[in-house]
Parts: structure tokens; C-alpha cells; sequence
């Protein structure tokens, strides 16, 4: 009986418990309005909304949690997956559609390897050196290779129209379907799962971002450490975009900037603490889950796009202040313990 | 008996500033030996020689009689040595046991975490010293004194053989320290050897075999504890004699009118306190923690509201209801936490010292005249010998001593009536707390009334006319004149 209660006591502290309950009061409260909320294609479409965001929240939260804001994944998403179609069209490469992403994943990892760099080298604050290359990148792009909007090598074609799962609302006749980079993001989360929890680099991310000063003492690599975040998330951030297009089954350039904002929120609303040291995959996935509901699916209630806009904010706004709100209350606890104590 | 640790000529220098200029240290096998200096001396630096954080220009560290050529925060580790630094080295985010397992394990090169080796590691290091914690509780919620028994218990892992402790018991109470000194003595029966960093002269002659003291960089003396005295400590802590007599010899039993009187005073942590201070007197506040001493000053500086009794100033009854009040009445209180309570630690020395000045600094429509600002800030600086090469510096910048200094100034500027201070040297090193002292007997042969309030015996008898002892919020004793001595005020404060 004890050992629940603390369990429940454990769970009602965490950021994530109270994500969870926003989203299921906000998810029934959608359904009783709407009854459309629960139907089978909503669902997949929220999962299919979820895919990329989600991809760019391990990205946030890797840079969150050890070292500050990482804005830069989104340019360099679009610039690692114009260069890797690009060389697929000049070399006419038909082979199989993980060749492409390979390459991306090599151009997002020199691209991060420049931030991680500076970063390390300099201790330059990253939201300002991410800032920096996020604007190197995008001049790159549309200015220096001119990029526009184009088709897909037939390969990633092929992979786009591959689906894993397809539903059809029977009283709408409105379908759904899942696609096979679903799969992608189920990989990343389970990988970066098991990094993050199992191994010491995964627990030294979070080391450096609790005390950095400790982690060199402790016997951690931090710069190493640092500098290997920062490449693995261009490598994320490349999968991301090339998602993206194969998604969307063209390449659009212009449409990847400005997606870092969104993505910062929901991780920062899934608990991630912007100070560093604090954050979860679990609540990456929450944040973000309710964020896309909250876009995708406010339209079912008849709420407008605009509307949309201000309940994001509002969300946000609440969902950091949680975390706050109970630093604030659990130091008054402190205070009146200590009072009681003397 | 041979040494677990030898340093040789160690040079290091940061940015053409010379931290050490050939430091020797020699520690032998099994015993506890004192490093100590004053603040800035070199100690921090020779310790993240010692741990590998910080590669030397010169010189040679010897483990065992083996060479480190090139020392890693790893081969520390490997080696046996283990430093207790003053900030824990703790990952607040992270759980109690992660906090423990983590040095040990990275020192054997593991690449994955086994959760079952962690706990067991974890709970090998907290029954060490008998430490009873929740394992799984994250650091960040637990209070001060068990984080230090974590970084105590992880230090304490099988292979240390050489624990560094960085002024461990700074944030300790008495209690604590006595624990801690226990821990100490069982260390030592086991063969582990301890280099125990400190400046506080009767901690160091307790716990250590040997002492070592730096200065500026440079070896002063070494020997055994048995071989130092306390003037001798001080001395070659300082480069300067010090000598209390001429503090006590200027004591005066004479006094003018009575500035400040309490009638029953009682308030949330004491009850029923009568007490009168004179012009030109210094009158001490001792006792142990909780015994009331500090709610006492606070009520004199509107900080803790009366239930009954009554405050008299120059003969008149006055309700300090708040802090702006006491100012008025000119009462002034130097906080005993000078970091948190008194300075804004990144302003500059001139903008901490006239702070409280502004509106005497200011024009009609309050545009501050930057040459007086500049003129009182130089003149305080000064008269109470500030070090500092331009107070334009941030406040963070000085030692501890001289932020006392920079807080009494800004007190000081407002030319107070009566001068409340709260420990006013804790943490303060021996030649600044020694100008400290003499600075206040000078003010208070100025005619200026002086509180101190400390549970430093030696600082009540070097300093005060005359001291009050309470006990559990009650006055257990007046001491005054030749009464007043280390044995009496240690005999009423029980």
C-alpha cells in the first residue's frame, strides 16, 4: 500500500504524468464534442503528423539536456536531403532507398560536426552557434545551390508509397494511411532508449548537463561526448528531413525552416529543463503527441486555424509554468519543514 | 615509512599569473596531513594538479613511487586519490545511486551500465560510514549535509588511498564536524591516508600528523603538528605577527550614555532579554546554533517583530517595524551570510559600497553625481585596506575577508549609531579576520556602539568589553571585564 502510494507520489511529480492527463482530458474532450476524435483515421493521422516532429525532438532533447538549444536541425535537415537526392539524381542511383539516407545521414553529420566543433572548442553558447549555421546553412541552400522544389529519385518514390498500415473510416469514408518511416521513428526511439539508459555515454549526457565541472572530475569525456551529440544530431536531423520529403513525396525546401520552434515547445512541455540535466524520450513523445492533437484536431471541434494558434500558446505557456509551479511549492514544503524542525 | 604521494617543483601559471612557483609536498603513507594557506595561496590549484585537472608547467607528481609523467582525472582515480572538493562534485539531476557508481565506474573503462552492479556499489560506499539514504532519490532534493556524506561515501570506494578533502567542514555544523573528524580516525585505521585542506587553525591541529603551508604560490614550512604552535601557524600563514594583546589591551571598562536598551524583549526564538549598550562599547551575543543569539540581532534590525517587551534607543521607545526603520534609527546589521545576504557579488566594489548611499550621492531628481560615488568608494576602500587593484572589479572577485570588508563599508557609509554584526568573520581568514577585529575596536573608540553576535569564543574574548550567553532563546550569563575569558564563556554556554 505504501510502496503505491510513493509510486503515485513518484509519478504525480514528474512533468510527463501531467502532459499525459492534459492529453486525456483534451482527447475527450475532443470525442464527446466531435465523436471523431477516437475514429481510426484521426488516430493514424495524428501518428503520421507525429513522425518528423518526433524525429527533431530527440535532437532538442540530446541538446537540451547536456549542453543548451540546438536550432539548427531543421536547416540542416533540408540542406543534407537536397544534397543527398541531388547526388542520387547526378549519379542516376536506383539502389535501395537507405543508400540515400546514408548519405544524408554523412553530409548532417559534417554539418553537426561544425556546430559540435565550435562548440566544444570555443564554449560559444550553442543557441547562438546553432543560430550562426542555421543561417550558413540556409544561405547554402537557396542561395548557393539555388534550391527549389523538385520529385523524388524514383527509389524514395517507391519507399514513400510503401505503407504499413491503411484504415478507412467506415461512417466518413475518410481513409488513413501509416507510412514505413513510422518504423524509422519506432528504430531511432528504441536506439536512442537504450543509449540513453544503458550505456555511459548515454548516462554521461546526462552527467554534463547536471554538472559539468563533476562529469570531468567523475571521468567523463565531456568535449568528446559534447562534440559526438552535436554530429549524431545532424545525423537525426537528416533522417528527419529526408523523411520529410519521402513523406510528402517531393522535396520542399523552404518548408523545413522554422520548425525548430514547435519541436523546442513540445520537449519543453514533455519536461525537458531548459536548464540542462532533465528530460526524457517518454516525455519528447508526449510534448509532441499533444501538440499535434492540438493542431490536427481542434478543426474537429470547430475550433479555427487561428484559435489553434492561441490554444498552442496557451499550452505551452501552462505546460512550462507545471514545472515551476512545483520547484515553487516543493521549496515552501522545505521552508515549513525547516521552520517545524527549529 | 614511505610516501603514498610526492610532488616536486610544481610551476603553474594562468595567464602570466604565477598560481605556484615550485611547490614541494610530501605526503607519507597513512597519515593525515594539513594543507594550508590563506585564501589564493595555491591550494586549489596544487589539489587539480594532484587529481590531473590541471597539467603543470613544471615539476613532478610521484603516486607509490610511480612517475605521472601526464596525469589524467582517470589515473588520479586509478591511483587511489580521491578529492572531496567543496562544491561535492555531485550531479544534482541525477539519482543517489548513479552519483556514487559513477567514478568507479568509468575508472575500470566499462562501456555499459548494469543496474545491479551500480546498486551494489552504491550501497557498499553509504555503509561505509553507516550512511542511511534513499538510493533512489534524486541528489537535487536532498539537504547539504547528506550531499557531502555522498561525495564522503564515494571517495571512500575500495581502492582510495588518498583522500583529499577541500575545506570539508565549511558548510558543516559542530555536529557534523565531530562526525566527520570520526570518519576521519576510522580512515586511518584502515591505512588510508588523508590530506585534509583547511585555514582554520583549530581543525588543523586536532585532526592532522603534518602541516604544510603555502604562501603565494610557495612552500612556507612543513613539519609535524607536534613541531607547530598557533602563532608559528599564523605567522607562516600570513607573513605577519599577530598579537591579540594590543586588541585586548585596548578594551575600556568606561563607557559613555546608553545608545541601545532592551527591556524583556521576547520574540520567536528568545524570551525576556534585558540588556543596555553603551557609546563606544562592544558587547558580544554568544551561545550555540538555536540558541536565540541571531533572532535577537534580527529583532534590533527589524527582521523579526517583537511579542513583547520594548526597545529603547537614546531614551526613547522605538517599534522597529521594518528595516527601513532601523536604518532611520541608524542601526546597522552586517549579515553573517555576506554571499547571499549583503553583496550583489558580480557589481563592481564601488556600486556594492554606496548602495546603500544613493539617495545622499543623488541629485534632486535622483541622477547619481558619479565623482562622489567614485570619491566615497575610494575613501572606504581605503580607510578599511580593501586589496584589491581597482574597484571598478567585481565583488566576487575578493577573497572572503575583503567582501567582509566591502559589506562593513557599505554599512559603515551611512555612519550608523549602533553596528550589528552576524559572525562577522566566518569564513574569513586569519590576517583579515584580524582586521577585522582591529578595525572594530578603532570604531568603537570613535564612539561608535558595536553588537557581536558569534559562537567564535576566541572572537567574544579578543574583541568584546563585555558578552551575553544565551541558551535556548534565555540569557545564561553576563561576562564582563577580566570574567570574561574562553573558560567562562565555554562553562555558561553549556
Amino acid at each position: 500500500m505504501n510502496t503505491l502510494k510513493n509510486k503515485m507520489n513518484k509519478y504525480v511529480k514528474q512533468t510527463e504524468f501531467w502532459v499525459f492527463l492534459i492529453i486525456l482530458v483534451l482527447s475527450l474532450i475532443i470525442q464527446g464534442r466531435s465523436g471523431a476524435f477516437f475514429a481510426n483515421n484521426n488516430l493514424v493521422d495524428i501518428a503520421r503528423s507525429m513522425i518528423c516532429p518526433s524525429i527533431y525532438a530527440i535532437c532538442a532533447l540530446l541538446a537540451f539536456v547536456s549542453t543548451g538549444p540546438d536550432v539548427s536541425f531543421p536547416l540542416i535537415a533540408a540542406l543534407s536531403s537536397y544534397i543527398s537526392i541531388m547526388i542520387a539524381y547526378k549519379t542516376n542511383f536506383d539502389g535501395p532507398w537507405f543508400v540515400i539516407f546514408l548519405v544524408g545521414m554523412v553530409f548532417g553529420a559534417l554539418m553537426g560536426a561544425l556546430n559540435g566543433f565550435i562548440i566544444v572548442k570555443y564554449k560559444f553558447p550553442s543557441l547562438i552557434v546553432t543560430l550562426g549555421t542555421s543561417s550558413i546553412f540556409s544561405g547554402i541552400l537557396l542561395g548557393a545551390f539555388e534550391a527549389e522544389r523538385m520529385d523524388l529519385p524514383e527509389t524514395l518514390q517507391r519507399f514513400g508509397k510503401l505503407t504499413l498500415l491503411a484504415v478507412k473510416n467506415e461512417k466518413t469514408g475518410l481513409g488513413s494511411s501509416l507510412p514505413m518511416t513510422f518504423l524509422i521513428l519506432v528504430v531511432l526511439y528504441i536506439i536512442a532508449y537504450l543509449i540513453l539508459n544503458y550505456t555511459l555515454v548515454g548516462r554521461g549526457v546526462y552527467a554534463i548537463g547536471g554538472d559539468e565541472i563533476s562529469a570531468e572530475r567523475a571521468g567523463f569525456s565531456v568535449g568528446k561526448i559534447r562534440f559526438g551529440i552535436f554530429v549524431i544530431n545532424g545525423m537525426i536531423a537528416a533522417i528527419a528531413g529526408l523523411s520529410y520529403s519521402v513523406m510528402s513525396m517531393r522535396y520542399l525546401p523552404t518548408e523545413y525552416a522554422g520548425g525548430e520552434m514547435v519541436v523546442i515547445a513540445a520537449i519543453i512541455l514533455g519536461g525537458t529543463r531548459l536548464t540542462g540535466g532533465v528530460g526524457t524520450l517518454k516525455g519528447c513523445i508526449l510534448g509532441t503527441l499533444l501538440l499535434t492533437m492540438v493542431t490536427n484536431s481542434l478543426i474537429l471541434v470547430g475550433i479555427s486555424v487561428y484559435w489553434q494558434k492561441v490554444f498552442i500558446g496557451g499550452i505551452i505557456i501552462i505546460g512550462t509554468a507545471i514545472p515551476a509551479l512545483q520547484t515553487y511549492l516543493n521549496k515552501k514544503k522545505k521552508e515549513v519543514k525547516a521552520g517545524e524542525a527549529a | 615509512m614511505e610516501n603514498i604521494l610526492s610532488v616536486k617543483g610544481i610551476k603553474k601559471s594562468f595567464g602570466g599569473v604565477h598560481a605556484l612557483k615550485g611547490v614541494d609536498l610530501e605526503i607519507k603513507k597513512g597519515e593525515t596531513h594539513c594543507l594550508a594557506g590563506e585564501n589564493g595561496c595555491g591550494k586549489s590549484t596544487i589539489i587539480k594538479i594532484i587529481s590531473g585537472f590541471y597539467k603543470p608547467d613544471e615539476g613532478t607528481v610521484e603516486v607509490e613511487g610511480k612517475d605521472y609523467p601526464v596525469m589524467t582525472p582517470t589515473d588520479a582515480i586509478r591511483a587511489g586519490i580521491q578529492v572531496i572538493y567543496q562544491d561535492f562534485s555531485i550531479f544534482p539531476n541525477l539519482t543517489v545511486i548513479e552519483n556514487l557508481a559513477f567514478n568507479q565506474v568509468l575508472a575500470t573503462g566499462k562501456k555499459m551500465v548494469n543496474k545491479k552492479e551500480f546498486r551494489k556499489i552504491a550501497e557498499d560506499a553509504i555503509a561505509k560510514i553507516n550512511f542511511d539514504v534513499d538510493l533512489n532519490a534524486l541528489v537535487e532534493t536532498l539537504p547539504v549535509a547528506d550531499k557531502q556524506l555522498i561525495a564522503i561515501s564515494r571517495a571512500l570506494l575500495d581502492n582510495a588511498k588518498l583522500i583529499i578533502m577541500d575545506e570539508p567542514t565549511t558548510a558543516l555544523t559542530k555536529k557534523e564536524v565531530r562526525r566527520l573528524f570520526e570518519i576521519i580516525e576510522d580512515l586511518k585505521k584502515n591505512g588510508i591516508t588523508i590530506l585534509f585542506v583547511s585555514h582554520k587553525l583549530d581543525e588543523v591541529f586536532e585532526i592532522s600528523d603534518s602541516i604544510t603551508i603555502l604562501r603565494n604560490g610557495e612552500n612556507v614550512i612543513s613539519c609535524s603538528t607536534s613541531e607547530m604552535t598557533e602563532e608559528k601557524f599564523a605567522f607562516y600563514m600570513t607573513g605577519r605577527n599577530f598579537d591579540n594583546k594590543e586588541l585586548v589591551e585596548n578594551k575600556k571598562t568606561e563607557h559613555g550614555e546608553v545608545v541601545l536598551e532592551t527591556v524583556n524583549l521576547s520574540a520567536e526564538g528568545y524570551e525576556n532579554i534585558s540588556f543596555k549598550l553603551h557609546k563606544g562599547e562592544i558587547l558580544g551575543i554568544t551561545g550555540q546554533l538555536g540558541s536565540g543569539r541571531t533572532e535577537l540581532s534580527l529583532s534590533l534590525f527589524g527582521l523579526n517583530k517583537p511579542t513583547s517587551g520594548k526597545i529603547i534607543i537614546e531614551g526613547n521607545k522605538v517599534n522597529i517595524k521594518d528595516v527601513t526603520t532601523a536604518e532611520k534609527l541608524g542601526i546597522a546589521l552586517v549579515p553573517e551570510d555576506r554571499l547571499t545576504e549583503g553583496l550583489f557579488l558580480s557589481q563592481s566594489i564601488i556600486r556594492n559600497i554606496t548602495v546603500t548611499r544613493m539617495d545622499a550621492l543623488s541629485n534632486k531628481i535622483g541622477i547619481l553625481n558619479s565623482k562622489d560615488v567614485v570619491r566615497e568608494s575610494a575613501k572606504w576602500v581605503e580607510e578599511l585596506g580593501v586589496a584589491t587593484k581597482n574597484h571598478e572589479f567585481p565583488v566576487g572577485t575578493l577573497s572572503g575577508g575583503n567582501q567582509q570588508k566591502v559589506v562593513l563599508a557599505r554599512w559603515l557609509a551611512n555612519n550608523p549609531k549602533v553596528l550589528i554584526l552576524n559572525g562577522p568573520t566566518v569564513g574569513v581568514d586569519i590576517g583579515a579576520k584580524y582586521d577585522i577585529h582591529k578595525l572594530l575596536r578603532k570604531l568603537a573608540s570613535e564612539g561608535m556602539a558595536i553588537i557581536v553576535v558569534s559562537d567564535d569564543t576566541a572572537e567574544v574574548v579578543a574583541t568584546c568589553d563585555s558578552a551575553i550567553v544565551m541558551h535556548g532563546g534565555h540569557v545564561k550569563g553576563i561576562l564582563e571585564n577580566e570574567d570574561l575569558n574562553e573558560a567562562k564563556l565555554a562553562e555558561a554556554a553549556v
